[in-house]
């Protein structure tokens, strides 16, 4: 017990939840900014392997991490148009069709990783972000160590919260987003344009979900392989219900989840004699517990899913 | 109206099928590389000779497996994305059998063995249903999760309780299934795929139950208002599709792997799914495109060694067509189209 109840141990699992956390976060607020205007979008797992793959090989040739998730973001949009034509335009079921964008991103993402560095390659490196303490902040002992000095990206996705808790609660542009995918229909009749707002949807989904890939081959691991991801975008679509579609909710369930994942790593390092497999588990099984536990269907957007035709009575 | 139906449901992925050979081989030219050739090389690897064509059923033989098991699901409306953790499980329980119970003989212990692989299978399917159906949970998530579990699972196994030898594998299964084409190393998994495609197609379309289960896959609420047991139903379903999916980890673990080790069963699952999507939610047709898709994975190898292409631009012609067959079924089923593709039959019947 010892070992888990020093100071360094708490720090470095505070330090390692808020990184992993991060990741998940900006996925779900992806999915939160696209199921608000009735996308159910479980492409996730994929835009974020292609964000992946486009951040890793920018950060890779020009050396800035930063412009890979710039890039990653790029990638995000142009894979997840992909989707919202074929959704939007062509009715496709969004489900069915976030599963082909879950297949057809990766092969994509290895497509290119194979083009660019050969078939049978040793792993490239990139530089990873450097980390930006907050001026003042981040002299604060204990607190500034720990919640002042990351990287960028970090403080990006923990600003988009309260941003986005009033851009959905106190904007008229927020009510009126919300309401596409609340009652597509009456929303038209008020004029909002139903089709435009669900393109942005996308596209803010596409955006961030390429972030949270590119933060993972950017900030956390120097490198790009097959399944970098390994079912975070999944994670994160179960932390938006489980945060019930409110963003001070998803933050809870992502900080919930990537506290698992740093808990999984950090026993890791610490007991070697356990399988590490049965460690691994613990997020995954963590995830379904919380959802058996937690998880209420009946608390998304009304319309949420639903195909949209404008002619259609 | 009902052949022209038919029709479209055959032509649809039919030219996905070919756009995606067309984006494929202009990909190909745009990376320096000779698309004919390429093509040939493909093919050739897949049926340049017997043992090339015993390769592609082989490979087929899983795919039949999870692209059933996710038709299956689908036809009752419930998503199940977790045919990867189900074959694995399937193939766990397999090699618990095989290695406990040691007093069995040959043809005995492979029934156990197989059976064994439905039941794990159908458990690990169970989990995902039971939590939709009392808890309202997202099956997709919970399948997803499974998928991890169940891969680490089997992690821990051949690296821990079952490890053989210095290598992180286990023993190789002393069952297995016959081979029985020559020198291929097609064994009586294929069989066993095709009688259970031909059940399942049977079952879904000519039994009372199968029509409620498909009922329920296409309107909840007016099944439930006809008193199908829709709950019951879609458990059911999600029980039976892990079961298939189990069939298929066990069966690959004594008719082709023998061994399990990292790697087994790797994307099968979202495999199947694209393969029962592509083959428009029909038995048959899963076992037609799975077969496809396993032309395209055994001459991928050959592709690159003849031409040094990456096989990767064969997996990105393999999720080009499933872009395509779902956008064109989304496509044609649009009001307007279908009203277009109406008026088109109804003059050509006029004509006749």
């Amino acid at each position: 017990m010892e070992v888990f109840l020093n100071w360094n141990f708490i720090q470095e699992l505070i330090l390692s939840t808020i990184r992993m956390a991060t990741p998940i976060l900006i996925v779900a607020l992806a999915e939160l900014y696209s199921e608000r205007a009735g996308m159910v979008n479980i492409g996730l797992d994929g835009i974020m392997a292609f964000g992946a793959l486009i951040g890793f090989l920018v950060s890779y040739s020009t050396g800035q991490p930063l412009l890979g998730v710039l890039a990653g973001a790029v990638g995000g949009i142009v894979i997840n148009s992909v989707y919202a034509f074929c959704t939007i335009h062509l009715g496709a079921e969004q489900i069915v069709y976030g599963m082909a964008i879950n297949i057809f991103a990766p092969a994509i993402a290895s497509f290119l990783y194979k083009i660019k560095f050969g078939i049978s390659s040793s792993l490239a490196q990139a530089t990873l972000m450097q980390e930006m303490p907050i001026p003042v902040l981040s002299s604060i002992p204990v607190i500034g160590k720990l919640l002042f000095s990351h990287t960028p990206i970090i403080y990006l996705a923990y600003l988009l919260v309260p941003l986005s808790y009033v851009f959905f609660s106190k904007t008229k542009a927020g009510l009126n987003y919300k309401a596409v995918g609340e009652f597509p229909k009456a929303a038209e009749t008020m004029g909002i344009p139903v089709v435009r707002t669900k393109y942005l949807a996308c596209m803010i989904c596409g955006a961030l979900a390429g972030i949270g890939g590119a933060y993972l081959t950017t900030c956390y691991i120097s490198t790009y392989s097959d399944g970098v991801v390994s079912g975070r975008g999944f994670i994160a679509l179960s932390a938006v219900i489980f945060g019930r579609w409110m963003p001070g909710g998803v933050l809870l369930a992502a900080l919930l989840f990537g506290f698992t994942d740093a808990l999984q790593i950090r026993l890791q390092v610490l007991n070697s004699s356990t399988p590490y497999q049965l460690l691994a588990m613990i997020p995954y099984l963590c995830t379904l517990f919380v959802l058996a536990f937690f998880g209420i269907k009946k608390a998304g957007p009304a319309a949420n899913g639903r195909p949209y035709f404008r002619e259609e009575r | 109206m009902k052949s022209n139906n038919k029709f479209i449901k055959i032509a649809v992925p039919v030219l996905a099928v070919l756009l995606s050979f067309l984006v494929g081989a202009i990909l190909i030219a745009c990376i320096g590389g000779n698309p004919a050739q390429a093509y040939q090389y493909l093919f050739k690897g897949a049926f340049g000779n017997l043992s090339n064509f015993g390769e592609t059923v082989v490979k087929a033989t899983p795919l039949i497996f999870t692209g059933l098991a996710a038709t299956f699901a689908y036809k009752c409306g419930v998503f199940n994305l977790g045919a990867e953790g189900q074959f694995v499980m399937g193939a766990c329980a397999s090699i618990f059998v095989s290695t406990t119970f040691t007093g069995l003989n040959g043809v005995s212990l492979l029934i156990v063995s197989l059976l064994s692989g439905v039941i794990a299978g159908g458990a690990w399917g169970y989990i995902p249903g039971i939590l939709k159906i009392t808890r309202g949970l997202n099956e997709m998530i919970v399948s997803i999760m499974l998928n991890y579990i169940a891969i680490l699972f089997m992690g821990f196994l051949y690296t821990g309780p079952f490890r053989d030898g210095n290598l992180p594998q286990t023993a190789a299964v002393t069952a297995k299934l016959a081979r029985f084409v020559g020198n291929t190393r097609i064994h009586a998994g294929i069989i066993l795929a095709l009688v259970l495609a031909l059940v399942l197609y049977y079952f879904l379309f000519y039994t009372s139950k199968g029509f409620q289960l498909r009922a329920v896959g296409l309107n909840q609420t007016a099944s439930q208002f006809n008193g199908y047991p829709v709950k019951k139903l879609m458990l059911l379903s999600f029980i039976i599709s892990g079961a298939i999916a189990g069939l298929g980890g066990s069966v690959e673990l004594h008719g082709t792997q023998f061994r399990l080790m990292a790697g087994f069963g790797d994307g099968y699952g979202f495999d199947g799914v694209a393969i029962a999507l592509i083959g428009q939610l029909n038995p048959v047709g899963t076992v037609v495109v799975a077969y496809l898709f396993a032309v395209l994975r055994a001459g991928a190898t050959t592709m690159q060694v003849g031409t040094g292409l990456p096989t990767s631009v064969i997996d990105i012609i393999q999720a080009l067509v499933i872009i395509f067959a779902v956008a064109g079924s989304a496509f044609v089923n649009l009001p307007h189209i279908r009203q277009f593709l109406a008026n088109l039959s109804s003059k050509k019947a006029e004509e006749v």
